[in-house]
């Protein structure tokens, strides 16, 4: 059963009550998390010393009273700072010496500081494999046994000039391992694709994960890889930055609702804080195939945050160049697929997506359209039922209008 | 007629002995259980018309219960299987349509039955052949020979029925006939996979030799269709003879035309059946609860029906726990299991108070031919829905498909509502209770 323990949404009477307590918090909450309909998006790769791969991009999504900077880079593992300032004049301030350095503290700030209202960051650890046979369906939720992982602070990267396209607001960083020794990465790649909005709306190809302007799409691809053992099952490594002496949670939101993502009925969010705050959204799937599909989905499943310390994480420099040195991360795992059924061994493709952004997270609700049948479906025959007794019930009456004679 | 001769002659006579209406012209009563008017007789024409269809509802469900054999044995995949069912379901579309009307125009229904008997014999035994022969190709064309037979044979069942139960125990007889398919293919699914083991180990060796000779003795169930078909044409002759049936009989023989004057309540219930059954039929595959449940609880309904009467009222009833188990399905998390044992009950409800009715709105010359009708549209829905089904849910999932589903059901049910406004304003007798049908009987033959 439905109950409002379990965050549920749609049909149900908890969906009334999440709502009003976000519009009272909102209503105090800070500008720059407010969330705004439409903001001015630019896109610009930070340009680097000159001979090496330009690989940091910053993404300035400015509002009437708020901006929020995304600094996607790949020094180190791929990684993202997530920065939410009150002013529509706040900008990016890159040393590159500092950032190259050993020690990169203070090689990335937004100006003005004060105007910022809120920070974090995530970074993609590592590329997980685990070979999943010889593990039934039914056991607990370990994926099999784990190979070495790759690591991403060890991937060469592209160069993402060629990439960026200023009208759909995207670039990809596209990367293998820089010591390839097992040949894996010959004829494949992991590719990360960020995609800006500057207003709401909701793609047309599976997982179909409603945007705001508020967000930043990412889709991670793995394409071509050999993998290690005929079922072999890929999972991600993303670590971040744990705030307070707990790690957040990851929240499963059940619903009724697969419209934009057929036989998913869960919706996984992040929230680095209480409501209104930055949080990381996603559909536990992942796909097989380009043509995102039912047939294609592979199941994911997203381990609980746990503690890590620093030492044992590959280290992003950009991360550390905007918080100065961390010891306290949060890190989690995303595995898909199971032993059985579709996987990656179909087509060597692999494909996850998840928003990122700042506010309070989109929601999916019921479409117009079924809303619309079921209104139809319902009423239609009641009407008619009503109107037909009515109108029977007029003809009887009339005979007694007639007086007898006698 | 017979009645006044009868009381003339009692007149005239002064009372001789009254045999009651039986056999006027028999010189002493038959025993109950050889009188064709008694209720015992009735009884046992009720269990060959059980087993009659139990053949063709064990066969048709083989592929189903053979299913890793088969795609072993034959070394076929599941598409290939499928085309199993595919050449019964899509040819019986038109098939059946003409089944009812040969049996209305040019057999009748006891050479009708023992005709489509036959195919189904000779169907299920091409089938078995082409396992024997190792060609699947054959299989296919039993399968579709198999068709020709099954479908018209359950509608020169439904003739049967009428012919035997109109005004008596017609609803209860429906809901047996729907047991007794259902036990069919519980039994198959039961009893084939057993015995093709027992095959393999007397055989030696599993592959389409053994996969033939399973089939073939499942086959024996067809025969024994046809020997009930046999007895059953007997027994209705000789009913007709003793009962002087033929003197009720209009004369009247059915055109192919006169589809287009079929009455605009038979209209309705046709469009109830076709959008009732396009939205249970993916859940009776599906679940082993439905047909658990609608084994025992459709006789149980149909004598229910029975002694209330008002069909209109229980296919109302039945529409809207459809409805509603549809929305428990689609909006909430409830174990499914409540949902489906609802569907099971109101499809168990449905078949019992629908399918009469269509005795009551069209006279017993154009019956096959309804029913045919029935049956066509009915295979032609249920052809097009899983093809509907499975591109709804790889496009929009699994609410959606709920959603087509209870737009379906809610067009059943608007086509109840409008059945019973037309027939109470049409002043017709789709709704009368049972008490009513028996004070209408009596008026008429008064």
């Amino acid at each position: 059963m439905c109950g409002c323990g379990q965050q549920c949404w749609g049909w149900g009477n908890c969906a009334a009550s999440p709502m009003l307590l976000l519009s009272l918090l909102l209503s105090t909450a800070p500008f720059a998390l407010r969330g705004e309909d439409t903001r001015q998006v630019s896109l610009e790769v930070i340009p680097g010393w000159p001979d090496t791969p330009q690989n940091l991009l910053h993404v300035r999504a400015v509002g009437t009273n708020s901006t929020l900077h995304y600094v996607w880079g790949t020094l180190g593992p791929p990684a993202v700072v997530l920065v939410a300032t009150n002013t529509p004049h706040s900008t990016l301030s890159v040393n590159w010496s500092h950032l190259l350095s050993p020690e990169p503290d203070g090689g990335l700030m937004v100006l003005p500081k004060d105007s910022i209202q809120f920070s974090s960051a995530l970074i993609f650890t590592r590329l997980l494999e685990f070979d999943s046979t010889n593990v039934s369906d039914t056991a607990a939720k370990a994926p099999g046994k784990p190979y070495p992982p790759y690591s991403l602070a060890k991937f060469s990267w592209n160069n993402i000039t060629d990439s960026l396209d200023p009208t759909t607001l995207t670039a990809t960083f596209q990367g293998h391992p820089m010591n390839d020794a097992t040949r894996a990465f010959v004829n494949g790649s992991l590719a990360f694709r960020v995609q800006a909005f500057s207003r709401s709306s909701r793609p047309a190809q599976s997982p179909r994960l409603l945007h705001t302007a508020d967000t930043c799409q990412l889709e991670v691809t793995l394409v071509g890889a050999s993998p290690r053992g005929n079922r072999s099952l890929f999972g991600l490594e993303v670590a971040t930055l744990g705030r307070g002496p707990d790690c957040p949670l990851v929240q499963e939101q059940h619903s009724i609702d697969d419209e934009y993502a057929p036989a998913v009925f869960q919706l996984d969010q992040l929230l680095w804080g209480s409501l209104p705050t930055g949080f990381v959204q996603w559909r536990p799937v992942a796909y097989s195939q380009q043509q995102r599909g039912r047939e294609s989905a592979l199941p994911g499943h997203a381990s609980p945050l746990h503690p890590t310390l620093a030492y044992s994480l590959p280290q992003s420099p950009i991360v550390r160049a905007f918080f100065g040195p961390q010891n306290n991360f949060c890190a989690f795992n995303v595995t898909f697929g199971t032993s059985t059924g579709p996987g990656y061994w179909d087509q060597h493709y692999l494909s996850w997506s998840m928003l990122v952004g700042v506010g309070s997270p989109p929601a999916d609700a019921l479409s117009p359209l079924v809303l619309g049948i079921m209104a139809v479906a319902l009423g239609a025959p009641g009407l008619i039922l009503l109107g037909g007794g009515l109108f029977l019930l007029l003809r009887h009456k009339r005979p007694l209008e007639y007086e007898s004679i006698n | 007629m017979e009645e006044e001769d009868e009381e003339a002659r009692a007149l005239l006579a002064g009372g001789a002995a009254r045999d009651g209406r039986d056999s006027p012209a028999a010189p002493r009563p038959l025993p109950a259980l050889c009188d064709p008017g008694r209720l015992a007789h009735r009884i046992v024409v009720l269990l060959l018309m059980c087993f009659l269809g139990f053949g063709g509802y064990f066969c048709y469900d083989n592929p189903a219960a053979l299913q890793t054999q088969i795609k072993r044995d034959m070394r076929v995949n599941t598409t290939k299987f499928m085309l199993l069912y595919a050449w019964y379901s899509w040819p019986n579309v038109v098939l059946c349509f003409f089944g009812g009307f040969l049996i209305d125009r040019v057999f009748g229904k006891r050479w009708g039955t023992i005709i489509f008997s036959c195919f189904v014999c000779i169907g299920q035994v091409v089938f078995a052949l082409g396992g024997i022969f190792n060609a699947f190709w054959l299989m296919e064309f039993g399968r579709f020979v198999f068709g020709i037979g099954g479908e018209s044979l359950a509608v020169a069942q439904n003739t049967y029925a009428v012919s035997w139960f109109k005004g008596k125990e017609l609803n209860l007889v429906f809901g047996l006939q729907l047991s007794m398919a259902r036990i069919g293919s519980t039994v198959n699914m039961n009893l084939m996979g057993w015995l093709y083991s027992k095959m393999e180990a007397s055989l030696g060796s599993a592959g389409p030799t053994t996969l033939g000779v399973t089939l073939m003795i499942g086959g024996i169930t067809c025969i024994l269709s046809l020997i009930c078909a046999l007895v059953l044409a007997y027994l209705d002759q000789r009913a007709e003879r003793i009962l002087h049936k033929e003197q009720g009989k209009t004369g009247e023989v059915i055109k192919l035309t006169d589809v287009k004057d079929f009455s605009l309540p038979l209209w309705l219930i046709f469009v109830i059946c076709v959008c009732y059954y396009v939205a249970v039929f993916p859940f009776i595959g599906l679940g082993n609860i439905v047909y658990v449940i609608s084994a025992p609880m459709s006789p149980v309904f149909g004598l229910l029906v029975d002694k209330t009467g008002k069909n209109v009222i229980w296919v109302l009833c039945a529409v809207v726990t459809t409805l509603v188990s549809h929305m428990m399905l689609a909006f909430t998390m409830w174990n499914p299991w409540i949902a489906m044992c609802l569907l099971g009950l109101s499809y168990s409800l449905l078949a019992c108070a629908l399918w009469p009715m269509v005795a009551f709105v069209v006279p017993e010359h154009q019956l096959g031919t309804a029913y045919g009708f029935m049956q066509s549209i009915q295979n032609l829905g249920l052809a097009i829905i899983s093809i509907v089904a499975g591109m709804i849910l790889d496009t929009r999932g699994y609410l959606f498909l709920e959603v087509f589903f209870i737009a379906c059901v809610s067009l059943s049910l608007l086509s109840v509502v409008l059945l019973y406004l037309v027939d109470r304003a049409q002043g017709g007798n789709l709704n009368y209770s049972a008490k009513q049908r028996e004070e209408m009987k009596l008026s008429h033959t008064e």
